[in-house]
C-alpha cells in the first residue's frame, strides 16, 4: 500500500542520506512513499513557544496536505514525527483551538478531519511489514557491523507512537539483531544528544554527547545507529571536538538505520548515502551481496 | 400495616454543626416536614447524635407519645444503630425508625442552597411516607462459637493467637507456608531498637507451637466459609508433607537429596533440596518435602516407574540405588530397557529446550551395571503367606507382571503357556538383536525366584479350559484366573494367492526364526506393512542374506513403527517404498513369483485420524519377490473358547464377551469379565499394543484381584493409570523456581553407540550397545527435576525415626469457628516494573528483602555484605519509594521503607566500610523512636540526598577494573544533577496486597478498598473490622505498617473476638427475607439463586424455606420471586414505594 511522505527540513539538507536511504529501502520493499506537495515546516521551532495557534495552524496544513492523498504518513526526522503527532492529537483534544486553526487553513482551501496517521518509518517497518519478512527479503548480512541502537529521546516518548519500553527500547537493536548485526548493551540509548543545544549551549551539548559516544565505545560498538538527522549531526560531526569530560578518544560512523535496512536489503552503499558520511564506514563492514535464493 | 393505629411521627432535622446546615435551610425542611400527614413534631438540632439531640428524641416519645421517629442527618452506616438505641431507650421499637441522609448525599455534594434545601425536603419527605408503614422488630440471637480461626501465621497472626489461646478459648491458626513466621522471620534487625527479628520472634512461635489450645494447621489453605457470625463452618485444605511429627530435624535427608531448588525464603539467593526445613528456627520443625505435580516422565508410564528419580541418582553416582528404583516398580526391567516404547520421553520436559532424556537407554545402561557389577539379585520376600492359587494364561509381559505383583502379596501362582518358552511376544516377536534371549531369561528367572511356577507347552483350550481352571479338579483349585493370552493371530490380506507357498505372517516367521524352527527365508522378500512387526521382519530377513522391500500404504510420517527402528532398518540396506499396496499374489507353481501393486495417494482421514489410503486408477504394476510377509497388525486368538470353552452351556451362565477385534471385554477399572474369578488383560484387551503398556495392565489385574480375595470392594485402586491427556502445569518452564526453557542452555543428548550397519546384519548381535557410567552421567544431568522432588526416596532410606511418608496425602478437614481474622500479610512490588533501576539487568541491584537475606546470619552469605564477585562494597546507594508514591504503580505511601533504609544504612556501616547514599523523598520517622534513630543513623555518617532516584546505570569508567554502578539522580536542596558512584544499589519496594487477595476476599466475603488492601469498617473508628460481622483484619493485610502497628492491630482483633465470646450470643439484624408459605409454589428458583446457600426446600412441605441466620438480606429471591411469595422484611414493596412516593415532592 502506498505511503505519503513528509522528509522535513533537514531531510531535504543535512540529512540527504536518510531521505535517499528511506526512498531506497521502501523502493526495495515495493511499496510508494509519495511525497507531500509543497509541504511547510513541521514546527518544531521556537516559534511554537511564541506563537502556539499560528504555530500549529502552519503544522497543521501539513497534515491536511497528506489527509488529501489519505495514506499513513510516514515522517523520519524525530522532531517532525514528535511535532506533527502533537498537532494533530491537540486538534483532537482541543475543539475551541482546532476550529481557530480550521478557519485559518479553509482560506487556503483546506478543511482536515485529522484522520491520517502520523508514522515513523522505524514502526512502519516492524508492524506493516515485520522483522522476519525483512529478514527473509535480506541480501546481505550486517554481521560487520558491531552496533549501538540510539533511539534518542523522542520517538518513544511523551508519544508512545513507536509502542516500545521507553526505558529499555529494544526494536531497532532487534530489527539490526535480524539482519545479522551485533548489538551492544548501550545504557545512553534514549539520552538526550543536545539537540538545538549545540547551537546556543555548546559546552553542555559537547558533554552529553560525549557521554553518548563513550558508552558506545566503552560498549565494544564500531558503529552508531540512529533515527533521528540531528541526533546523527550532533554524534558525527563533533567527535574530535568533546569536552574534558570525555576520556575517550573516539572515531565512530553514525548512521540511520534506512541506510542499514537498506544495505541489508541489496541495495548500494550509493543508494544509501553512504558517500555523505563524515566518519565513513569502513568498506570491510559492508559484505557482498548474496545472490541466489534464501530461507 | 398500621391503618388502624394512628401514627404519630417525630422528625428531627440535624444541623451537623455547619455540615448540614450551611448547605440546606434547616430550619426551611423543618417547617415543611411539620406539613406531613402524621408528623406530630419537628424539630431542628445542632448535633443530633449528641446527648442532647437523643434527649430531645427521648422526650418527645415520652410526652407526646410518638410511635415512629424520623432523623435527617449523617449516614446510616454512622449512626443508625446510635438512633434506634435512643428508640429502644425510651420505649419505642428501634426499627420504627427510618433515618435519612441529607450529609453526605446532599449537604457535602451541592453547592446551591436552593437545589440541596429542595433534595433535602425529599428526602426526609420520603423516610417520613415510609416510616408510617414500618413493623416492630426483633433482632435474633444467635450463640457464639468459642473458637476462632486466624489466617496467616505472620506476626500479626501469631500475637492474635496468643491472645485469644491466654483467655482459655481454642484457637485454629491456618498458615500456607510450611513454617510460621511470615515476612518477619527473613528480617535481620528491626528498627528503631535494632531487637534480632529472630530473637523476638522465636518464643512467640515456639510458644504457638507448644499451647495446647492453638491448633496450628501449616501447608493449609481455607477453601470455604459458610456460615454466619458466631457460627461458621470453615473447609480447610491441608497439604501433604510427606514427613511426620516423628522428624528431629537431623538433617540426614538433606545431605543425600539430589535436587536442588532456589530458596523462595531466602528471596531466591541461594539454593536448597527438595527435603528442606524452611529456615532453622522453623516452627513446626518438622521437614518437608515439596512435590510439585508428578514429573511427566512418571505420569506417562503405565507403570508408573520413578524415571526423575533414578535418573537424579544416577547424576550422584548412585547406580546400585539407582538399579534399585527401577526395580522397586519395574519386574521385566532389562526387558523394557531394551524395548519400551519409552512414552515418558515423548512427555520429558527437556524436548522444550532441545530433546528429551534417553531415559530408556539409562535404564538400560543402570541394568546393565547391575548385571556386570552386583549380579544376581533377589526379589523383595513376600508380603503375606495367603493360600489362595491364582492361574496366569499366557507369560507374557502383561501375564509375567501380574504374576510377579500376586507374588510378592503372597499368593500362589501358576502360569500357563502355550509356548515352549516363556515370555510370549517377547520370545516369539522379538528379534534378538533387540532382545538377546539371555535377557528375557534373566527377567523371567527373577519373577521364578518368587516360587511362580511357570509351566510350558500347556495350552489353554486344547489341554485344558476355562471351567477346569476354577475347578476342584487335580492341579487346578484356582481362585481367580487372569487371561492374558495376547494378540497372536495375524490380519491377512484378503487378496488372490495368499495361500500361495512363500507367504507367511510376520509374527509367523519371527516366531519360527526366533524359536529356531527352520525358516527358510526367500532371496527377495517383500513386508507389507509399516508397525514394528513389519520393520522385526525385514531387519531379521536382512539378517537371513534377502534384499528385503518394505511396502507401505501410507507415507513415513503415518507409519506406527517407532522412528529409531525405521533409521536402523533404512541403515541396514532395507528398502522403502510408500503409497504402494499388493492387490494380488502373483504365484507360479504353486510358489510366489511376485506381487501385483497398485499406487495411493492420501485422501480425508478414516476412523484411525490418519489420512485414507486410495488407490490411483491405472496404476497397478508387478513387482518380482520369491517371498512375501504381511505384517498388517494381529488380533486375539478366541478359538479357544468356542462355544464357551466350557462342556456345557446353561443358559443364564456368565459368559466373556468379546468385541468386534476378538478382544475381551473386561470393566475398564478392575480388569474385570462378566465370569466372577476370570480378569484378563494385555494385548488380549487392548489389541496388539507395546510391552509397557500389558505391564501396566497386568499390574492393575493384579491389584483387582487381590482385593477380590480379600473381599475387598473394587474401588479405589492404587495402581496407575496414564491420564490420556497430562496436562501441563507451566506452559513455559518445567516448575516455578526453573528458568523457561527459552533460557536453558542447550545440551545434545547423548545416544547410544550403536554396531556399524554394513557389519551388524551379519548376525544378530545387539545392535545398541549402551552406555558407558561417564555418558550416562552426562545424560542425566539434563534432566530439569519437573516435580521439584523426584521421588528417589533417598531421605526415606537414612531417615532414622522414620518419619519420611512418600505416600501421604492432602486431606481436608471442616472446622467449626465463631469469628475468623485475616491475617495474610503482603509482598513486595516486583522492581522489574521500573526498569529504570536495572533490577534483573545488572548485578548488584537487590530489593529490600533480599539485602535482609544477606544481612542475616542464616542467609546466603552468612550475614555479609557482598557484590556478585565475592567482594564488599565500597559504597551502597539506598533508593526510597520504588512503586509507592508513585502515580504509575502505587500511590500510597509504603510506611516502613524510610525506616528500614536507615536500619539498612546503619547495619551496612557497622558491618563494612562502606559509605551509605540514601536518595529520599521525604524522610518519614513519625513513630516512637524514629526520629531519635533516624539523627543517630546521620551522626553515623549516611549521605542523604533528597531526589528520587532517577535512574541506575553501569559506570563507564571502572575503577581498578571493577565496574560498578552509578546512581543519577537531581539535587533538589541543591539544586544539582548528580552521579553518585556505587558498588550496590538498595532498592526499597513498595508493600503491596498479595497477588491472590482477590481470592481471600471472595473466599470470605469482604471487600478490597482501591489500593487492593482489605477494606476496613471505617479507617478511624474500625480499622480492624469488615463490613462482614465476625470476620476481623490484622497486620498488612488491611494496609502497610510496621511491626508495632501490626502488634497492635493483632491485640485488638483479638479483643473484639474475645469480647463477643465472652458475651456468647450475638445480635442478628432481623432483616430478612420471608416466604410466604401459602403463595410459594415451590419452583425453587429462588434456592440457586441465593449467594449464602440461605434457602432450602422442604420436601415434605413442597414449599422453600429461608434460614435467616444465613440469609443476608441481599434481596436477589424477593426480586426473582415469580409469585411475589418472598417479600424482605422492613423492604417490602408497599414501604419501598411509599418512600418513592414522598419522594417526588
Amino acid at each position: 500500500m502506498p505511503y505519503s511522505y513528509y522528509p522535513g527540513c533537514s531531510l531535504h539538507s543535512t540529512g540527504t542520506a536518510y531521505d535517499k536511504s528511506v526512498r531506497a529501502v521502501f523502493h526495495a520493499l515495493g511499496e510508494d512513499l509519495i511525497e507531500l506537495e509543497d509541504w511547510n515546516c513541521c514546527g518544531a521551532t521556537i516559534y511554537m513557544s511564541n506563537q502556539e495557534t499560528v504555530a500549529l495552524a502552519i503544522s497543521a496544513r501539513n497534515l491536511a496536505l497528506a489527509e488529501k492523498l489519505g495514506h499513513d504518513l510516514v515522517v523520519p526526522c524525530s522532531a517532525c514525527f514528535t511535532v506533527l503527532n502533537k498537532t494533530r492529537r491537540f486538534m483532537e483534544e482541543m475543539p475551541t483551538l482546532r476550529a481557530q486553526v480550521n478557519e485559518a487553513l479553509s482560506v487556503a482551501n483546506l478543511h482536515p478531519e485529522y484522520s491520517v496517521r502520523v508514522r515513523h518509518p522505524l514502526e512502519v517497518l516492524i508492524n506493516d511489514f515485520g522483522v522476519e519478512r525483512l529478514a527473509q527479503a535480506a541480501r546481505r548480512t550486517l554481521e560487520g557491523f558491531k552496533l549501538a541502537c540510539y533511539y534518542g529521546c523522542q520517538i518513544l516518548r511523551p508519544e508512545r507512537a513507536v509502542g516500545d519500553d521507553p526505558e529499555v527500547p529494544m526494536v531497532l537493536d532487534r530489527l539490526m539483531e535480524a539482519f545479522g548485526a551485533h548489538t551492544v548493551d548501550f545504557p545512553a540509548k534514549t539520552r538526550c544528544c543536545g539537540g538545538m543545544l549545540i547551537t546556543t549551549f555548546r559546552k553542555v551539548a559537547l558533554d552529553l554527547i560525549g557521554e553518548i559516544l563513550e558508552w558506545a565505545v566503552r560498549g565494544g560498538a564500531n558503529a552508531i545507529v540512529t533515527v533521528c538527522p540531528l541526533c546523527q549531526i550532533n554524534l558525527e560531526l563533533y567527535q574530535d571536538r568533546l569536552g574534558p569530560r570525555t576520556a575517550e578518544k573516539v572515531r565512530l560512523p553514525v548512521l540511520f538505520f534506512t541506510q542499514l535496512v537498506g544495505l541489508a536489503l541489496g541495495c548500494s552503499p550509493e543508494e544509501v548515502g553512504l558517500e555523505h558520511q563524515v566518519v565513513r564506514v569502513p568498506p570491510e563492514y559492508v559484505t557482498p551481496v548474496e545472490v541466489g535464493n534464501h530461507d | 400495616m398500621t391503618d388502624a393505629e394512628d401514627v404519630r411521627i417525630g422528625v428531627y432535622i440535624c444541623h451537623c454543626g455547619i455540615n448540614i446546615a450551611s448547605a440546606v435551610d434547616v430550619g426551611t425542611v423543618r417547617a415543611l416536614a411539620e406539613t406531613l400527614e402524621g408528623v406530630t413534631v419537628a424539630r431542628d438540632y445542632r448535633f443530633m447524635c449528641s446527648e442532647g439531640g437523643q434527649e430531645l428524641i427521648r422526650k418527645d416519645i415520652r410526652e407526646l407519645g410518638l410511635n415512629r421517629v424520623v432523623v435527617a442527618a449523617c449516614s446510616p452506616l454512622m449512626h443508625e444503630i446510635t438512633f434506634r438505641n435512643t428508640c429502644e431507650q425510651a420505649g419505642l421499637n428501634g426499627y420504627l425508625f427510618q433515618m435519612s441522609n441529607i450529609r453526605e448525599q446532599c449537604a457535602w455534594v451541592h453547592d446551591n442552597m436552593d437545589e440541596a434545601t429542595l433534595k433535602a425536603w425529599g428526602l426526609v419527605s420520603a423516610a417520613v411516607h415510609r416510616v408510617a408503614l414500618h413493623e416492630p422488630l426483633e433482632p435474633m440471637k444467635a450463640d457464639v462459637h468459642p473458637a476462632t480461626l486466624i489466617v496467616g501465621a505472620g506476626i500479626a497472626g501469631i500475637q492474635a493467637a496468643l491472645e485469644i489461646s491466654e483467655s482459655g478459648h481454642p484457637v485454629y491458626l491456618v498458615e500456607r507456608e510450611s513454617a510460621i513466621g511470615g515476612q518477619m522471620a527473613k528480617f535481620d534487625k528491626t528498627f528503631p531498637t535494632l531487637d534480632c527479628a529472630a530473637c523476638i520472634l522465636t518464643p512467640k512461635m515456639v510458644s504457638v507451637g507448644r499451647r495446647e489450645n492453638i491448633h496450628l494447621m501449616t501447608m493449609s489453605e481455607v477453601e470455604s466459609v459458610m456460615g454466619y457470625v458466631g457460627n461458621f463452618k470453615v473447609r480447610v485444605h491441608t497439604k501433604a508433607r510427606y514427613v511426620t511429627e516423628e522428624c528431629t530435624s537431623c538433617g540426614e535427608c538433606v545431605k543425600v537429596c539430589p535436587v536442588k531448588v532456589p530458596s523462595l525464603f531466602d528471596e531466591l539467593l541461594s539454593e536448597r533440596t527438595a527435603i528442606h526445613k524452611m529456615f532453622p528456627q522453623a516452627v513446626p520443625g518438622d521437614f518437608v518435602i515439596e512435590k510439585r505435580e508428578r514429573p511427566p516422565c512418571k505420569q506417562a508410564c503405565p507403570i508408573h516407574q520413578d524415571a526423575a528419580g533414578y535418573i537424579a541418582l544416577i547424576r550422584e553416582g548412585q547406580f546400585a540405588r539407582a538399579a534399585r528404583l527401577v526395580r522397586r516398580e519395574n519386574p521385566l526391567p532389562f526387558i523394557c530397557g531394551r524395548v519400551c516404547y519409552h512414552p515418558c520421553e515423548s512427555q520429558c520436559n527437556r524436548g522444550s529446550v532441545d530433546e528429551p532424556l534417553a531415559i530408556q537407554q539409562l535404564k538400560r545402561f543402570l541394568m546393565d551395571w547391575e548385571r556386570e557389577n552386583i549380579g544376581e539379585v533377589d526379589p523383595p520376600p513376600p508380603e503375606h503367606d495367603y493360600p489362595e492359587k491364582v492361574a496366569i494364561i499366557g507369560s507374557g509381559p502383561a501375564g509375567l507382571t501380574a504374576a510377579f505383583d500376586l507374588a510378592v502379596k503372597g499368593y500362589k501362582v501358576t502360569v500357563f503357556e502355550r509356548h515352549d518358552v516363556p515370555g510370549g511376544m517377547l520370545s516369539v516377536g522379538l528379534p534378538s538383536y533387540r532382545c538377546p534371549p539371555e535377557i528375557v531369561k534373566r527377567d523371567i528367572d527373577y519373577i521364578r525366584k518368587l516360587g511362580v511356577t511357570i509351566l510350558t507347552r500347556r495350552q489353554l483350550g486344547r489341554h485344558f479350559f476355562l471351567e477346569d481352571l476354577l475347578s476342584e479338579k487335580p492341579d487346578m483349585g484356582f481362585k481367580a484366573v487372569f487371561l492374558a493370552t495376547g494378540a497372536h493371530k495375524a490380519f491377512t490380506l484378503n487378496v488372490p494367492g495368499e495361500d500361495l507357498d512363500g507367504v507367511i505372517s510376520g509374527i509367523d516367521y519371527l516366531r519360527n526364526v526366533n524359536l529356531g524352527f527352520g525358516q527358510i527365508t526367500g532371496r527377495r522378500v517383500a513386508v507389507i506393512g509399516g508397525g514394528n512387526t513389519a520393520i522385526d521382519a525385514a531387519r531379521t530377513a536382512r539378517r537371513e542374506g534377502a534384499a528385503v522391500t518394505i511396502l507401505y500404504r501410507r507415507t513415513r510420517d503415518e507409519m506406527p513403527a517407532e522412528d529409531e527402528e525405521i533409521e536402523d532398518a533404512i541403515a541396514e540396506g532395507v528398502r522403502f517404498r510408500y503409497l504402494i499396496a499388493p492387490v494380488a499374489v502373483l504365484g507360479d507353481g504353486g510358489r510366489v513369483r511376485g506381487l501385483r501393486c497398485v499406487l495411493m495417494e492420501l485422501g480425508e482421514p478414516d476412523a484411525s485420524g490418519r489420512p485414507r489410503p486410495i488407490p490411483i486408477r491405472d496404476s497397478e504394476h508387478e513387482l518380482e519377490f520369491d517371498q512375501v510377509i504381511p505384517a498388517i497388525s494381529q488380533q486375539p486368538d478366541r478359538s479357544w473358547y468356542r462355544d464357551g470353552g466350557q462342556t456345557s452351556n446353561r443358559k443364564g451362565q456368565p459368559r466373556l464377551l468379546f468385541s468386534r477385534w476378538d478382544t475381551i471385554e473386561v470393566h475398564a477399572e478392575s480388569m474385570q469379565t462378566d465370569i466372577p474369578g476370570v480378569f484378563a488383560g494385555g494385548d488380549v484387551v487392548l489389541g496388539p499394543s507395546t510391552v509397557v503398556e500389558s505391564m501396566g495392565q497386568g499390574r492393575r489385574a493384579a491389584e483387582a484381584i487381590d482385593k477380590y480375595l480379600r473381599g475387598l470392594p473394587m474401588q479405589d485402586f492404587k495402581t496407575h493409570m496414564p491420564p490420556p491427556n497430562p496436562r501441563k502445569t507451566f506452559e513455559s518452564r518445567p516448575h516455578p523456581y526453573a528458568p523457561r526453557y527459552e533460557d536453558i542452555p542447550r545440551e545434545p543428548r547423548v545416544n547410544t553407540p550403536q554396531l556399524d550397519p554394513a557389519t551388524r546384519i551379519g548376525s544378530y548381535k545387539e545392535v545398541n550397545l549402551g552406555f558407558s557410567a561417564e555418558q550416562a552421567v552426562q545424560e542425566a544431568q539434563r534432566c530439569l527435576n519437573c516435580g521439584v522432588c523426584v521421588e528417589c526416596y533417598e531421605c526415606e532410606r537414612v531417615c532414622e525415626p522414620g518419619a519420611v511418608k512418600h505416600d501421604m496425602v492432602d486431606k481436608v478437614t471442616e472446622i467449626d469457628v465463631g469469628q475468623i481474622i485475616i491475617a495474610t500479610g503482603y509482598q513486595t512490588f516486583d522492581p522489574r516494573k521500573m526498569p529504570q533501576y536495572g533490577y534483573g539487568r545488572y548485578d548488584n541491584v537487590l530489593s529490600s528483602l533480599e539485602l535482609e537475606r544477606m544481612l542475616n546470619t542464616t542467609g546466603p552469605t552468612g550475614g555479609k555484605v557482598l557484590c556478585k564477585n565475592g567482594k564488599e562494597p565500597r559504597a551502597i546507594g539506598i533508593i526510597h519509594c520504588v512503586g509507592s508514591r508513585d502515580e504509575n504503580h502505587h500511590r500510597y505511601c509504603s510506611r516502613v521503607c524510610c525506616m528500614y533504609a536507615l536500619k539498612f544504612a546503619h547495619l551496612v556501616a557497622e558491618r563494612t566500610d562502606a559509605e551509605v547514599y540514601q536518595f529520599y523523598v521525604d524522610m518519614r520517622a513519625f513513630g516512637k523512636g524514629y526520629e531519635e534513630f533516624y539523627a543517630r543513623v546521620l551522626s553515623e555518617g549516611t549521605t542523604v540526598i533528597r531526589g528520587k532516584g532517577a535512574e541506575v546505570i553501569p559506570s563507564r569508567n571502572p575503577t581498578n577494573g571493577d565496574r560498578h554502578l552509578v546512581v543519577r539522580c537531581e539535587d533538589t536542596l541543591i539544586g544539582k544533577f548528580r552521579e553518585i558512584p556505587v558498588d550496590m544499589v538498595i532498592l526499597c519496594t513498595a508493600l503491596e496486597a498479595r497477588s491472590d487477595a482477590g481470592n481471600v476476599a471472595s473466599t470470605f466475603h469482604i471487600s478490597r478498598s482501591p489500593d487492593g488492601f482489605f477494606l476496613e469498617r471505617h479507617p478511624k473508628l474500625d480499622p480492624m473490622g469488615t463490613t462482614s460481622e465476625g470476620i476481623y483484619l490484622a497486620g498488612t493485610c488491611q494496609g502497610p505498617k510496621d511491626i508495632p502497628d501490626a502488634v497492635a492491630q493483632a491485640q485488638g482483633a483479638a479483643a473484639r473476638a474475645l469480647a463477643l465470646i465472652s458475651k456468647g450470643h450475638v445480635l442478628i439484624d432481623p432483616v430478612r427475607a420471608q416466604i410466604d408459605p401459602d403463595r410459594c409454589s415451590g419452583c425453587r428458583i429462588c434456592n440457586t439463586l441465593c449467594a449464602f446457600d440461605a434457602i432450602s426446600y422442604n420436601i415434605e412441605k413442597k414449599i422453600s424455606e429461608v434460614n435467616e441466620t444465613l440469609c443476608k438480606g441481599c434481596g436477589t429471591c424477593v426480586a426473582a420471586c415469580p409469585a411475589s411469595a418472598i417479600t424482605g422484611r422492613h423492604f417490602s414493596d408497599a414501604q419501598i414505594l411509599a418512600e418513592l412516593e414522598g419522594l417526588l415532592v
